[in-house]
C-alpha cells in the first residue's frame, strides 16, 4: 500500500470507530446538556451572578439615602436611627448619618467605600438621565479617537517598563514632517434622541453588568460618550480571543490524546501494529481526523464572530503544535490520571505562552512570538506580513514536525506498551533516536533539534521576566537561559548514558560534547537567522543568544557546558546529574554576563 | 459495606497517586501559577477593575491640549500628574503619535451654558497599557468638568441627587473585591473539580485495563472498591483546598472561617465526586465519561452561581465573615442532595456488580 492509501485506510478507521464508541452513547445525553446549557445561561442571565452578594454591611439613617446602594448587591444595608447605628458602628463597613459618609478603618471598609464611590456615580446618572432636558444633565460629551503607535523593541532597553509615562518634554518640534489634520466639528452630529436612550440604558444597571464588564472591550463601543462612560481601553481583549479560539482546539485534541492512550490500555493497538502499514502512516492518519475536526471548529467561530478567513493561517501551526503534544502525551502517560494531570499542565504552558505576548499587541514586536496576536491584528483589521507570520509560527511549526518525528519513531511495540514512569518513558523516546553505529552524528542532530524547544522556553522566560525593571530582568533571565541551555544540551547524554551505561569513556564523551556543541550552535545559527532577527538586536537577545558575535567562542562554551555534565555523568553517575547541571549553567551565566559588561562598557 | 475494606481501596489509590508523581505535576502547576502571579495579579486585577491600573502609575503625563479656552484647564491644574501642552493639532497628534505626550484633546468654543452640549475629542493610543493608565486619570478631570457644567446649567434641571459627602478616596488599587469575591471561592473549589475528574479517571481504567475482575476476585465488593475509591479522592479536597488557604495567608490575604470554608467545599467535593462516579460508572470509558461530565459540570456551575445564598457566596461571605447562621442550613441542604447523590451512586455501583463477571 501506498502512504497515502494507508493514512487514508487508518483516517477513515479511527473516524468510523471513534464516532460510533462514542456517538452512540452521548449523543442524547449530551444533546440535553446542550439544552439544559441554554435554559441555564437565560436564567443565569436574567437572574444575575450572585457571588459576592452581601460581602459589605452598611448602616443608613435616611432612605433617600439607601436608595443609593439598593440596585447594589454587594451591599447588606441596615436602616434604622442614627444613635441605634451609632451604638453598633463596629459591625458595619460604612456607616452613612445625616448624608455623611463614615468608612471603617480597614482593607475591607475602603473596598466598601470605593464601591459606595461607584455607586454613588451611577445613582447620580440615573438621576441625570430622568431630566427633560438632556443636556442639562449631560451637558459633556467625549468623541473618543484612537491613533496607532508602535514603539520598537529597542525602546525598552534603557529600562522602561511597558507603558511607562511620557516624560520627555514637548517643546522639541516633531522630527517627520506634520500631515495636516481637519480640526473636529464642534457641533459633532449628536441626535438627541439615541443619546437619551444610551444613557437610559446606562442608568438601570443589568445585574450582569459588574461580570460581563469585564470581557466587554473598550467601554460601550459607542463613539460618543459621557465622561461617566469612559472607560479604559482593555489591553487584554486578547484573553478573550484565548477562550473563544484556543479552548476548542485544546478539547478537541484531548480527544486525540485519548485515542493514542487507547491504543495503549491493555495492548489495543497491537493488531493495528502488526499491519504492514507504516507508524508514519498510522500516526498521521490518526491525527487527521482531529486534525480536520479543529480546522472545522476554528473556521465555524471565525465565521461566527464575522472575522476574516485569514485568522485560520495563523491558527494552523498552533493546531498542529497541539495535535503534536497531544500525541506524544498520549504516548508517555502511564495511566488516565498521569494523562489528566500531564495534559492540565500542559494546556497551562501553552496558553501562558500564547496568550501573555498577546497582551502587548499593537505595542511590541515581541508580541509576534504568539500566532495569537497575528489574530487580533487580523481581527483589528490591520493584517500581517509573510515575513511576521514566519516569524511567529516558525517555532511551532519545526517543534511539532520534530515531535511527530520522535512520537512516530517511537509508536513501536515496545515503546508504547512498556510500564515506565513518565521520565524514563520520554528519555526511552529520545534515545530512541539514538543510532548504535552513529551515536556521535545522533547525538550531534539531537542537539540540533533541541533549538526550537529551547527557544520556546526562552521566550517564555523573556515574556515572563519582560515586565521586571531593568538589571532584575537581566540577572534572572541569564540565569534562566543559561540553565534551559545547558538542559537541553544534556539531554542527549543523559539518555545514551541512561542506555548504555558503559558508553560513557573519557574519548566518547569528548567526541559526543564537540558533537553536541557543534550541533547546538548549527541548529541556533540555523533558527536565527530565518526567524529571530529582530529580538536578537536587542540587549536581550544576546543574553539568549550570545553566540551571534564570534563564532569560536560560544562553541567552546557550549562544548564546555555538555564537558561539566557529561564528567559529572561519568563519575557520579545519574544522582551526579542535577548537581552537573546547576555547575553547567553557572558556568554559563559567568560567560554571559563577562560578554554582558563587554557589550554595556 | 466493610470500612476496613474501603479503607483499603483508598489508601491503594492514594499511594499510586504519590508513587506515579503526579502530583508532581500538580505542584509544579502551582508554583508555575505562582510565577506568573504577579503579572496574572495586575493582569486580572485590571480586567476585573480596570481602574486599578492607576495605582501602578506613578510618574507625570503630557497631555496635548488643542482649541479654545475652558475652565477644563483649571481642572487639569487640580491633577499635579497631568502636565498641559498647548498647540496645534498637528503637531499635538504627531507627538501622540511619538508618544510624546500620552493623550490629545481637542476642546470646541462652545459656552458653558449653550443650549446643546460640549463635545470635546479626545485622542489615545490604540489599544495599549498606557492609555488604559491615561484614560482612568482624564477620566476624573473630565468628570469635574462635566460636574462644573452641570452647575452651571443648574436651573435647567428638574431633580437632583441626594448629596453625599464622600470622604476622598485614597486612590490605588482595590484587591479586595477580586480577591476575596472571586479567587477564594475558585481556588477553594478547584480541588473538588480536580477530584471529580480524578475519580473518572480512577473508574474508567480498572473498566479499560480489564483490571475489574482482579480487583474483584479479592474479598472487596464492587461497592467497597467504588466508595474506597470516592473517599481517596475526598480526602484530597479539603487537603488541597487548605494548602490554598495557606498558602493565601502566606501572601497576606487573612481568610475568615477557615473551618466552615472547608467544610462547605468537602460537601461539594463530594457531591461532585459522586456525579462523577455516576457518569463513569454509566459509561465506563474515559473520552466519554470526561466529555459528558465536563459539559454538565458547566450546566451545574452556571445554575449555581445565579441563585442566591448559593455555596460559592456562602464562602465569599464566610471569608470576609459577614455571613449570617442560614449557611448552616444551605450546607444541611448541599449534605442531603449529596446523601441522596451517594444513595444512587451506591444503588447503581451493586447493580453494576452484580450484573459484573466475578463480582459477588
Amino acid at each position: 500500500m501506498s502512504l497515502a492509501s494507508s493514512i487514508r485506510t487508518i483516517a477513515t478507521w479511527e473516524l468510523n470507530r471513534s464516532m460510533t464508541t462514542m456517538g452512540r452513547d452521548i449523543l442524547p445525553l449530551a444533546v440535553g446538556l446542550l439544552i439544559l446549557l441554554v435554559l441555564v445561561t437565560v436564567f443565569t442571565s436574567s437572574s444575575g451572578v450572585h457571588m459576592q452578594d452581601g460581602i459589605y454591611r452598611i448602616g443608613i439613617d435616611d432612605p433617600d439615602v439607601a436608595r443609593v446602594v439598593a440596585p447594589d448587591t454587594r451591599f447588606t444595608a441596615d436602616l434604622a436611627d442614627g444613635p441605634t447605628l451609632r451604638e453598633n458602628q463596629f459591625a458595619y463597613d460604612i456607616l452613612i448619618l445625616n448624608r455623611v459618609v463614615y468608612v471603617a478603618d480597614t482593607e475591607k471598609g475602603r473596598a466598601a467605600a470605593k464601591t459606595l464611590e461607584r455607586d454613588y456615580e451611577s445613582y447620580v446618572a440615573r438621576v441625570a438621565a430622568g431630566e427633560p432636558d438632556l443636556f442639562a444633565g449631560y451637558p459633556l460629551w467625549i468623541d473618543l479617537q484612537y491613533v496607532r503607535s508602535e514603539i520598537d523593541f529597542l525602546a525598552t532597553q534603557s529600562g522602561q517598563q511597558v507603558g511607562a509615562p511620557a516624560t520627555t518634554p514637548v517643546s522639541s518640534a516633531p522630527q517627520d514632517p506634520v500631515e495636516a489634520v481637519t480640526l473636529p466639528l464642534a457641533a459633532a452630529p449628536l441626535s438627541e434622541d439615541d443619546l437619551r436612550e444610551r444613557v437610559a440604558e446606562a442608568g438601570s444597571d443589568h445585574p450582569l453588568a459588574r461580570y460581563t464588564g469585564i470581557l466587554s472591550t473598550g467601554g460601550t463601543g459607542e463613539r460618543f460618550q459621557t465622561p461617566a462612560e469612559l472607560s479604559p481601553p482593555l489591553p487584554f481583549d486578547a484573553l478573550v480571543l484565548v477562550f473563544v479560539f484556543i479552548f476548542p482546539l485544546y478539547f478537541t485534541s484531548q480527544f486525540f490524546m485519548m485515542s493514542v492512550m487507547n491504543e495503549r490500555v491493555g495492548r489495543a493497538g497491537e493488531p493495528l501494529l502488526a499491519t504492514p502499514i507504516r507508524p508514519l502512516a498510522i500516526v498521521i492518519g490518526k491525527a487527521l481526523p482531529y486534525f480536520g475536526i479543529m480546522l472545522f471548529v476554528s473556521a465555524a467561530i471565525t465565521l461566527f464572530i464575522g472575522a476574516p478567513a485569514t485568522v485560520l493561517l495563523p491558527l494552523i501551526p498552533v493546531v498542529i503544535f497541539f495535535l503534536a503534544s497531544a500525541l506524544i502525551i498520549g504516548m508517555a502517560a502511564r495511566s488516565f490520571k498521569e494523562l489528566s494531570f500531564v495534559s492540565i499542565f500542559f494546556s497551562t504552558l501553552a496558553t501562558a505562552y500564547l496568550f501573555f505576548p498577546t497582551v502587548f499587541a499593537n505595542t511590541h514586536v515581541i508580541s509576534i512570538i504568539s500566532p495569537l496576536t497575528l489574530v487580533v491584528l487580523e481581527i483589528q483589521g490591520e493584517g500581517f506580513t509573510a515575513m511576521e507570520y514566519v516569524y511567529s509560527t516558525a517555532l511551532f511549526v519545526t517543534t511539532s514536525i520534530i515531535l511527530f518525528y520522535v512520537g512516530t519513531v517511537n509508536f513501536r511495540e515496545e515503546r508504547l506498551f512498556s510500564e515506565k514512569s513518565l521520565t524514563s518513558r520520554l528519555a526511552d523516546f529520545i534515545s530512541g533516536g539514538i543510532s548504535r553505529n552513529h551515536p556521535h552524528l545522533s547525538l550531534f542532530f539531537i542537539a540540533a533539534f533541541t533549538i526550537p524547544f529551547v527557544f520556546m522556553a526562552q521566550m517564555m522566560t523573556l515574556v515572563l521576566f519582560f515586565n521586571f525593571p531593568m538589571p532584575l530582568s537581566l540577572v534572572l533571565l541569564t540565569v534562566s537561559a543559561a540553565f534551559i541551555e545547558e538542559v537541553a544540551k544534556s539531554v542527549g547524554l543523559y539518555a545514551v548514558a541512561r542506555e548504555r551505561p558503559g558508553f560513557l569513556t573519557v574519548k566518547n564523551l569528548l567526541v559526543g560534547a564537540v558533537a553536541i556543541g557543534s550541533g547546538f550552535l548549527v541548529g541556533e545559527k540555523l533558527l536565527l537567522f530565518a526567524t529571530l532577527a529582530q529580538i536578537t538586536e536587542s540587549i536581550f537577545g544576546s543574553i539568549l543568544f550570545s553566540s551571534l558575535q564570534v563564532l569560536w567562542m560560544p562553541l567552546l562554551l557550549h562544548i564546555a557546558g555538555v564537558l561539566i555534565t557529561g564528567t559529572f555523568l561519568m563519575v557520579g553517575g545519574r544522582r551526579a546529574y542535577v548537581p552537573g547541571l546547576l555547575v553547567a549553567s553557572i558556568v554559563h551565566c559567568l560567560y554571559n554576563l563577562y560578554f554582558l559588561t563587554g557589550v554595556l562598557l | 459495606m466493610n470500612a476496613r475494606h474501603i479503607g483499603l481501596i483508598a489508601k491503594k489509590e492514594l499511594f499510586g497517586l504519590s508513587s506515579e508523581k503526579t502530583i508532581v505535576f500538580a505542584i509544579l502547576l502551582q508554583v508555575f501559577i505562582a510565577m506568573f502571579s504577579s503579572f496574572l495579579m495586575v493582569g486580572l486585577t485590571t480586567m476585573y477593575d480596570p481602574e486599578a491600573i492607576e495605582g501602578y502609575s506613578t510618574g507625570t503625563y503630557g497631555v496635548g491640549y488643542v482649541g479654545a479656552d475652558s475652565p477644563l484647564i483649571d481642572e487639569f491644574e487640580k491633577h499635579p500628574d497631568l502636565v498641559l501642552h498647548r498647540m496645534g493639532l498637528d503637531a499635538a497628534l504627531a507627538a501622540l503619535r511619538d508618544r510624546r505626550v500620552a493623550a490629545v484633546v481637542y476642546v470646541p468654543d462652545t459656552l458653558p451654558d449653550a443650549e446643546g452640549p460640549v463635545t470635546l475629542t479626545l485622542y489615545l493610543i490604540q489599544n495599549d497599557l498606557q492609555s488604559s493608565v491615561i484614560n482612568v486619570k482624564l477620566k476624573g478631570v473630565l468628570q469635574g468638568y462635566e460636574e462644573e457644567l452641570r452647575e452651571v446649567r443648574a436651573d435647567r434641571r428638574t431633580s437632583f441627587p441626594v448629596d453625599l459627602k464622600v470622604p476622598e478616596s485614597s486612590g490605588g488599587e482595590n484587591f479586595f473585591e477580586f480577591v476575596y469575591g472571586l479567587l477564594v471561592p475558585l481556588l477553594v473549589l478547584l480541588p473538588a473539580v480536580v477530584s471529580a475528574a480524578l475519580i473518572i479517571d480512577l473508574i474508567t481504567e480498572e473498566y479499560q485495563r480489564q483490571t475489574l475482575e482482579t480487583l474483584m476476585s479479592t474479598p472487596v465488593t464492587f461497592g467497597e472498591m467504588v466508595w474506597g475509591k470516592v473517599a481517596a479522592c475526598a480526602v484530597l479536597v479539603p487537603v488541597q483546598a487548605g494548602a490554598w488557604l495557606l498558602l493565601l495567608r502566606a501572601n497576606g490575604i487573612a481568610v475568615d472561617n477557615a473551618a466552615a470554608i472547608l467544610l462547605h467545599a468537602s460537601v461539594g467535593g463530594l457531591f461532585l465526586i459522586l456525579l462523577g462516579v455516576l457518569v463513569a460508572l454509566h459509561y465506563r470509558e474515559r473520552t466519554s465519561a470526561q466529555f459528558i461530565f465536563s459539559t454538565a459540570l458547566v450546566v451545574v456551575f452556571l445554575l449555581v452561581i445565579a441563585v442566591p445564598y448559593n455555596p460559592f457566596n456562602l464562602i465569599v461571605r464566610l471569608a470576609v465573615d459577614t455571613a449570617s447562621p442560614a449557611h448552616w442550613l444551605v450546607l444541611a441542604l448541599v449534605a442531603a442532595a449529596t446523601v441522596l447523590l451517594g444513595w444512587a451512586a451506591t444503588a447503581y455501583a451493586r447493580r453494576v456488580g452484580e450484573a459484573a463477571p466475578g463480582a459477588r
